[in-house]
């Protein structure tokens, strides 16, 4: 996007004038510590914002895996499915997802970077919580991966915990963001 | 018991009892899902074996 006239920046603004409303706000930014198996933010959620983002970049895996979601406390109930592909594999995509699972599938964990841009609807709602994220195994012959899913249960959720499936995960960060009611 | 460091917001420590099994029963979950998903893979190949197609036959029949 280019820069409007009369502005020096185009990058999301943090803070605002009273009585402006920023449609993304950061609510948090986490640096992942070294050789940790999980990542909990622990006030994400509250009943200012109804929908989030969640950003991880940077860092590093000690081995290829992905990052489970799971939202406070929940063990079960998780479901989604989404489609992968490779760039090796031309136009072929294939089809993955759980039922009644113990996580969500949320995002990347590879030995040169972890990636995540997750979506979550109303986890601070008395509503079933929904979730889409993309994300990209960033080895050679790495898969991209689109999912989308939802939670059987209406807790009202303030924090969340990314874990890796194998290994432990060192460095970057997970940013979380707002998206404004109005 | 393998041990594991979990992060809560800035602050690193080691994983309770509760909090590895939790992680090693996720593991488990997520290595029987790959064993069914490669059981699913096996079956359709003896299905389309049997019926003498390949698999970029049955996608263009079957859409999937």
């Amino acid at each position: 996007m280019g820069v409007p006239s009369g502005y020096t920046s185009a990058q999301v603004v943090q803070a605002v004038p009273t009585g402006i409303n920023s449609a993304l706000v950061l609510i948090s930014s986490t640096t992942i510590g070294s050789a940790v198996a999980s990542v909990t933010v622990s006030s994400a959620f509250s009943s200012t914002y109804d929908n989030y983002k969640i950003i991880v970049s940077g860092g590093v895996a000690s081995t290829d895996s992905f990052l489970k979601l799971t939202l406070g406390a929940t063990a079960t109930g998780y479901y989604y499915f989404g489609v992968y592909g490779s760039a090796n594999w031309g136009s072929t995509v294939s089809g993955d997802g759980a039922a009644n699972t113990t996580f969500w599938s949320s995002g990347s964990a590879s030995a040169n970077s972890l990636n995540a841009n997750i979506e979550l609807i109303a986890p601070n709602l008395a509503k079933n919580t929904s979730y889409t994220t993309i994300y990209s195994n960033t080895r050679t012959g790495g898969t991209h991966i689109m999912y989308g899913g939802y939670l059987t249960d209406t807790t009202q959720y303030t924090a969340f915990t990314l874990t890796t499936n194998s290994g432990t995960i060192t460095g970057g960060t997970i940013r979380v963001y707002g998206y404004a009611n109005s | 018991m393998a041990t594991y460091k979990v992060q809560i917001d800035d602050v690193v420590r080691d994983a309770t009892p509760a909090e590895v099994a939790q992680i090693e029963t996720r593991q488990a979950e997520v290595e029987a899902q790959a064993e069914a998903a490669e059981a699913r893979a096996v079956a359709r190949q003896a299905v389309l074996d049997r019926l003498g197609l390949t698999e970029q036959e049955a996608q263009l029949l079957l859409g999937s």
